[in-house]
């Protein structure tokens, strides 16, 4: 079945049921596929090469999700870059993935490189489509099989982001375990919270929209502020909860966040980070009706690939929690150095081959034939996590084998992060590293730094004047929380800053 | 207690500006971020027994050092 016309079944049957609620204000499936097939069809007389994704610039309102279905009815996939990305991100992803256009759903900001080159559709443009447009549909034209969906970008090692292609049937694959694992009905009331650009907002997104369910969006302006994202929670009504483990700590802290103030809110999914023992204990004590489920996967194979429930079993058996069973169309492998398979009970590489497998990295070859391997005659995802079956098969997450971390859900490379220190003017040499908490949790990220001779009167200028910079090029999620002045860093025997003594330092 | 306050906002924050400029704006100067607010809610807790109802947490009434030891004083 195609995705796009499944969610679309709903905008014929039940056209006035409620799509969309963003803080009370509300769209029905009727405009979801009334508002895409106009865009559809603006899209399709445009003529442009169809090979060639689309850029989408917004935030978390109802013209995005419109956006993304209008474009992939039109054949493209689609690209999703938060409001909140600094303009040199965008202008990097326009270099790499060569859009054949633009939507921007908010004003892009002055300095981007396709304000010239690139179709651009802004705003009052969109809403002018989407009031007036005509629709002309034709079906044959939606992105179907192995064409691409959408194309998340994430973080490379060398400072340059990595879009991952996901195709329509990688999608499907996600989708229909979706469906069948998790016990969640029909109707269901979602929240939304994760930017569009981050692939965990795909495990609300899409299984809500093809059963008919209803998302209630928490965006960031409301859970910045926790007096009103508290204000909030009760008034959604939600059933679902899909979230990174560390938005739920935060609400935790709120002692009136149980299930006799939100009696309906019955399921709860995590993805995106390491769910802590003590994370899921309390929600557990909070919600003792409540489903609670981890999942595990990288955006390589369509959001995630395993899940199990927490429940009290799991909870008395398990003082770090597994990360599940893989999906039924899915295996994993766990493969030794040489790329061979470890012996049953020993920790390997985990190797993902299944139909959520990505095709690779948009014109990055060089990175997609590192990543993406043939493994007896499968193509196969190398992730570069440590795992290990246990007895009861369950998988168990053992670390990293590189120097990849998640912090708040957001997957960075620590080289990555170390790349834009070195080209701030002030920094002569950096290095970030990880600090842990007994959760076996990033808390921070610590930059190690030494800088070039400056008139700042303190630390805290430096660090103010250095940010400021690194803001101009990198994700915020990426910054580091703690500057380090130092004299010069530790280098290994072959000359190597000494990463690994600097974490071994912070984490004693 | 005010040093307790300080020495939690110096370890989340990396800096010993909050010590210096009590009046310092820690969420414009990116001193202090959502997430660490929440490290920030966790450690008083834990360290001074002060129970701030979250719910109630307004970002404008939490924005300074000064602030944030007034809040805890009056609990």
């Amino acid at each position: 079945m195609n995705i796009i016309k499944k969610i679309d079944n709903w905008g014929t049957t039940s056209p006035n049921k409620i799509a969309y609620d963003y803080l009370g204000t509300t769209n029905t499936y009727a405009d979801l596929k009334n508002y895409s097939d106009k865009l559809a069809t603006y899209l399709n007389q445009l003529n442009l090469d169809t090979k060639n994704p689309i850029m989408v610039f917004g935030g978390q309102d109802f013209n995005m999700i419109a956006t993304f279905l209008g474009i992939v009815k039109a054949g493209y996939a689609y690209i999703p870059v938060d409001t909140h990305s600094p303009v040199e991100r965008l202008n990097v992803i326009n270099d790499i993935a060569k859009p054949a256009a633009c939507i921007a759903v908010e004003e892009l900001p002055e300095g981007f490189n396709g304000l010239e080159s690139l179709p651009i559709v802004d705003r009052a443009k969109l809403e002018d489509i989407f009031s007036n447009g005509d629709v002309i549909i034709n079906e044959d034209k939606y992105v179907s099989g192995d064409d691409n969906f959408y194309i998340i970008f994430t973080s490379g090692t060398t400072g340059v982001p990595k879009g991952v292609q996901i195709s329509h049937d990688n999608l499907l694959s996600f989708l229909d375990w979706m469906e069948k694992d998790f016990g969640i009905k029909e109707d269901v009331n979602c929240i939304s919270q994760p930017p569009y650009s981050f692939d965990l907002s795909v495990m609300d997104l899409y299984p809500t929209l093809t059963r008919g369910g209803k998302l209630s969006v928490l965006p960031k302006e409301t859970t910045d502020n926790f007096k009103e994202l508290f204000a909030t929670l009760p008034k959604l009504h939600a059933n679902e909860w899909v979230s990174t483990p560390s938005f739920m700590d935060l609400c935790l802290l709120n002692p009136a966040f149980n299930e006799e103030n939100l009696p309906e809110l019955t399921h709860f999914l995590f993805c995106g980070e390491e769910l802590t023992h003590q994370t899921a204990q309390n929600l557990h004590t909070r919600f003792p009706k409540g489903h609670i489920f981890n999942t595990y996967g990288p955006t390589e194979t369509t959001v995630a690939v395993t899940q199990v429930e927490i429940t009290e079993q799991v909870l008395n058996d398990y003082p770090r929690l597994p990360i599940g069973i893989t999906k039924d169309d899915t295996k994993i492998v766990l493969l030794d150095d040489n790329l061979k398979e470890v012996a049953a009970g020993e920790a390997g590489e985990i190797v993902i081959l299944g139909p959520s497998v990505s095709k690779g990295y948009i014109n990055n070859p060089e990175k997609t034939q590192a990543a993406f391997i043939d493994f007896q005659g499968q193509k196969a995802y190398r992730t570069g996590d440590l795992g290990q079956f246990d007895d009861n098969g369950q998988l168990l997450y053992k670390g990293r084998i590189d120097f990849q971390v998640k912090l708040h859900g957001f997957r960075i490379e620590l080289e990555d992060v170390d790349h834009h220190l070195d080209r701030v003017s002030l920094v002569s040499q950096a290095t970030t590293v990880p600090k842990y908490d007994k959760n076996h949790k990033v808390q921070q990220l610590i930059a190690y730094v030494v800088a070039k001779e400056n008139n700042f009167e303190d630390e805290f200028k430096l660090t103010q004047a250095i940010k400021k910079e690194l803001n101009e090029t990198m994700m915020s999620y990426m910054m580091p929380q703690r500057f380090i002045y130092v004299d010069s860093l530790p280098l290994t025997n072959n000359g190597k800053i000494d990463r690994k003594s600097l974490m071994k330092e912070v984490n004693k | 207690m005010k040093d307790t306050v300080l020495d939690i906002l110096e370890d989340l924050t990396g800096s010993n500006e909050v010590k210096k400029d009590l009046d310092v704006n820690l969420f414009e100067t990116g001193l202090l971020d959502s997430m660490a607010t929440v490290q920030l809610l966790l450690e008083l807790q834990t360290q001074l027994g002060v129970d701030v109802p979250v719910s109630e947490f307004e970002r404008s009434e939490w924005d300074t050092p000064n602030k944030i030891i007034a809040k805890v004083e009056n609990n």
